[in-house]
């Protein structure tokens, strides 16, 4: 019998259909992926489950028997757990208060501690219960998701779009907590994804959604990555840039790099304490430089620097040779840089201001008809679909929202771009959109650093890859030459 | 009168000018960790002034008064409650209407208030030593408390993790209400002896300030308490101890003091993060 069946589940908000009469059985003993790109319905259907969100139509059967879930606390009491896309943890609280957050009754601060810590050595999940886990790094804070999660004693575990903060170790340590979860305890999961790679890797079972429908459904070993990709996104797929943003393996070296011309960027000395101790990166004009490292060694830090937000405590940018006056707010953008930060909401734009002001903000010009035009002008170049010019950014798409940080950071004078970690969050058409922008830019002689913790991304996108450890530049290597292997060593620090 | 003998009088004052704020202040801490910036308690402090001063004179019983007090303070932050975390009206609106409000309905009905023919009453103070441990406990030790705390950090996350939060937020800003309520019962009862136009005067706002003066910690809060109390305290003394200035430019030192030891020591490190924020919809 199924752990867990949706039978013809429908919900539509207004006009638009997320989920559309969804059939779904998952056993006991499977990892079921669930592989869609992005508003393909994956996660309303998950928060029907959770009681997060009401069905149209449709009933939800646990272990064959018809369900209510009327709230979270109804799908706890289920046996079904979740573990969310954007954490559900409160970064003030230390981690055993996080983990106990939900429950009822006395709090034993010494019994949760120990249970804590007797869940995380059953399954290989290292964390101190005390820490407060707004100090942790993504991959830890995972671990206090899947021990809240695996406390609960779920029948089935779902866990929605998992890896997207995670770097390969981490997500390799996630898929075998999830294998001895399946096997020896009999437990059901969930994998929701649009990471090819990492659902014909993990899962036994695999269902596409498009467009709120279910399109196909498969054993995962008589499938392949070729035909998951045609059926997740409607149509055959090339290779390139859209494998690389499909997570398929990189296939082969891009343009070749002029090492002779002049760096458009030059970072001398950079030393954010205790972040950065001492970067020194060229990047030069025409080509895409990649910065590659585990998440938390820096890059956010040097991806805040060039946006202006912090002033380092020593070292240089020098931007055409020019050194920048980086106490000066704005220094660097009149200089030439332009930056699509790591968090587009935190730094990149004002959600609520209107498209078009987002696309102007750093204009200089305070005419309005002009800046109209420029606005105008802008979202027809770069593709910008949304209601209209005049509706607030946060009804974009999340590829919509990336397009127009892009297009505000590429004028004319944009001699450096540094993208950071600029996929997240974007489905498969928005990453090959924003890939092939990268690629045009550095063509039309514009030096492009790429900030990422995705190796696809890196090995399918650059010319040359600089990796970053402890806030240094570990080694630097030409794409060419690079692997999978040599770049994992560097990024564990254990060559150089 | 020696000097020895005006600090302690200043000092004896002082603490009882803190009281009422300190009352309020662990009902107002509470509130604001659950992530509402409550600003009606001024409101909850006036109202229960006064209908611990009319309750009183009814009775004869101080007590009775100090119960109504902590009965319309709690009135009132249901109302807010209701307002704010039920129907999503927004908080400092909510807030505004009400303080208003209740300074008018006081000076509209203040001949109901009959000043007290009894000597003030002092014990109140005792139970002080009960509230203050015990609004730490709730909020730092007990489920109720990680409930708020979560309400107050993130709404979203705790939301998710099935928590009520704005059950739990109204149910933060009832115990800020009787708490201000017993605060305010206090300063008309325990302290004045009767009820008079805008008694409170802005006191409730000092609480709130203590609140962030303190950091969104309890001890620190109740330090910004006395702080206050005690320029209050000496407000009123000097003119007592032969120092002349302005009446009208004295009465605005407490206020002063406040803003200068925000500037200096104030720190937004514990400040919950969804303080005055609405929760999402899914939050109820």
């Amino acid at each position: 019998m199924s752990a867990l069946t949706l039978r013809a589940v429908s919900k539509r908000y207004g006009t638009v259909i997320a989920c559309d009469g969804v059939d779904l059985d998952i056993d006991p003993g499977e990892i079921h992926g669930l592989l869609g790109e992005n508003g393909a319905g994956k996660s309303t259907l998950m928060r029907i489950l959770f009681g997060l969100e009401t069905r149209d139509a449709g009933t939800v059967l646990r272990d064959g028997e018809p369900v209510r879930i009327a709230g979270p606390q109804d799908a706890a009491a289920l046996g079904l757990g979740m573990v969310h896309q954007h954490f559900s943890l409160i970064d003030p609280l230390p981690v055993w208060e996080n983990i106990i957050l939900g429950d009822t009754g006395r709090i034993r601060r010494a019994a949760a501690r120990a249970e804590i810590l007797a869940i995380a050595r059953r399954y290989g999940l290292p964390i101190d219960p005390l820490a407060i886990v707004g100090t942790l790094s993504a991959g830890e804070r995972q671990r206090v998701e899947l021990i809240k999660c695996l406390r609960r004693d779920p029948g089935v575990l779902i866990l929605d779009e998992p890896t997207s903060v995670l770097t390969r170790a981490e997500s390799a340590e996630l898929f075998a907590v999830l294998r001895r979860v399946v096997r020896s305890e009999r437990r059901a999961v969930v994998l929701i994804s649009h990471k090819l790679a990492e659902i014909t890797a993990a899962t036994d079972r695999v269902t596409v959604l498009r467009r709120g429908r279910v399109v196909f459904r498969s054993a995962t070993r008589d499938t392949d990555v070729v035909e998951l990709a045609r059926q997740m996104v409607g149509r055959d797929v090339s290779l390139g840039a859209e494998a690389a943003a499909l997570g398929l393996l990189p296939t082969g070296p891009g343009t070749v790099p002029d090492v002779a011309r002049q760096p458009a960027m030059r970072l001398r000395g950079l030393v954010v304490r205790p972040f950065l101790n001492g970067v020194d990166l060229d990047v030069r004009p025409g080509e895409i430089t990649g910065l590659y490292g585990a998440e938390g060694n820096g890059q956010t830090v040097l991806g805040d620097v060039l946006s202006g937000l912090v002033v380092p405590d020593t070292g240089i940018v020098e931007l055409g040779g020019v050194p920048v006056a980086l106490k000066r707010p704005g220094a660097l953008h009149r200089a030439g840089l332009g930056i699509v930060p790591e968090d587009r909401h935190r730094a990149g734009v004002v959600l609520d201001l209107s498209v078009a002001a987002n696309l102007v903000m750093k204009d200089p010009v305070v005419n309005r008809r002009r800046l109209r035009r420029t606005a105008e002008r802008l979202a027809e170049e770069f593709g910008i679909v949304g209601a209209s010019l005049d509706a607030p950014l946060r009804t974009l798409s999340g590829g919509n929202q990336q397009r127009v940080v892009l297009a505000r950071e590429l004028s004319a004078h944009t001699k450096v771009l540094v993208v950071a970690q600029p996929s997240h969050g974007l489905d498969v058409g928005a990453a090959e959109d924003l890939y092939a922008r990268l690629r045009s830019c550095a063509r039309d002689g514009v030096a492009v650093l790429l900030i990422s913790t995705e190796i696809e991304e890196v090995l399918g996108l650059t010319d040359r890859i600089a990796v970053i450890a402890s806030g240094r530049i570990a080694g630097e290597l030409r794409t060419a030459d690079a692997t999978t292997e040599r770049l994992g060593l560097l990024v564990g620090g254990v060559a150089r | 009168m020696s000097l020895a003998g005006d600090i302690e009088t200043v000092l004896f004052s002082g603490v009882r000018l803190a009281a009422p704020l300190a009352f309020a202040a662990c009902g107002e801490y509470l509130a604001e960790r659950a992530g509402t910036l409550n600003i009606s308690v001024e409101a909850m402090m006036l109202g229960a002034a006064f209908g611990a001063v009319a309750v009183a004179g009814l009775t004869g019983s101080g007590l009775a008064g100090l119960l109504a007090g902590i009965l319309i303070g709690a009135l009132i932050g249901l109302v807010h409650g209701v307002l704010a975390h039920g129907l999503t009206v927004n908080t400092f609106v909510v807030g505004l209407v009400l303080n208003a409000l209740v300074l008018g309905l006081t000076s509209y009905l203040i001949a109901t208030a009959t000043p007290l023919s009894r000597p003030p009453e002092r014990w109140p103070l005792l139970s002080l030593l009960v509230i203050i441990p015990s609004t730490w406990w709730l909020v730092d030790r007990s489920r109720w408390g990680l409930e708020l705390r979560a309400a107050g950090e993130n709404p979203q996350a705790a939301a998710m993790t099935g928590i009520r939060v704005n059950l739990r937020r109204r149910q933060a800003l009832l115990w800020c209400g009787a708490l201000s309520g017993l605060g305010g019962a206090y300063l008309a009862v325990g302290e004045v002896g009767s009820f008079n136009q805008n008694m409170t005067a802005g006191r409730g706002y000092l609480v709130i300030a203590a609140v962030i003066f303190g950091g969104w910690r309890l001890a620190r809060t109740l330090v910004g308490c006395a702080l206050f109390g005690l320029a209050d305290a000496l407000r009123l003394a000097l003119p007592a101890l032969g120092v002349t200035v302005n009446s009208q430019l004295l009465i605005s030192a407490p206020y002063l003091l406040a803003l200068l030891a925000m500037l200096l020591f104030a720190s937004r490190h514990n400040q919950p993060h969804a303080l005055g924020r609405p929760s999402p919809r899914s939050g109820v």
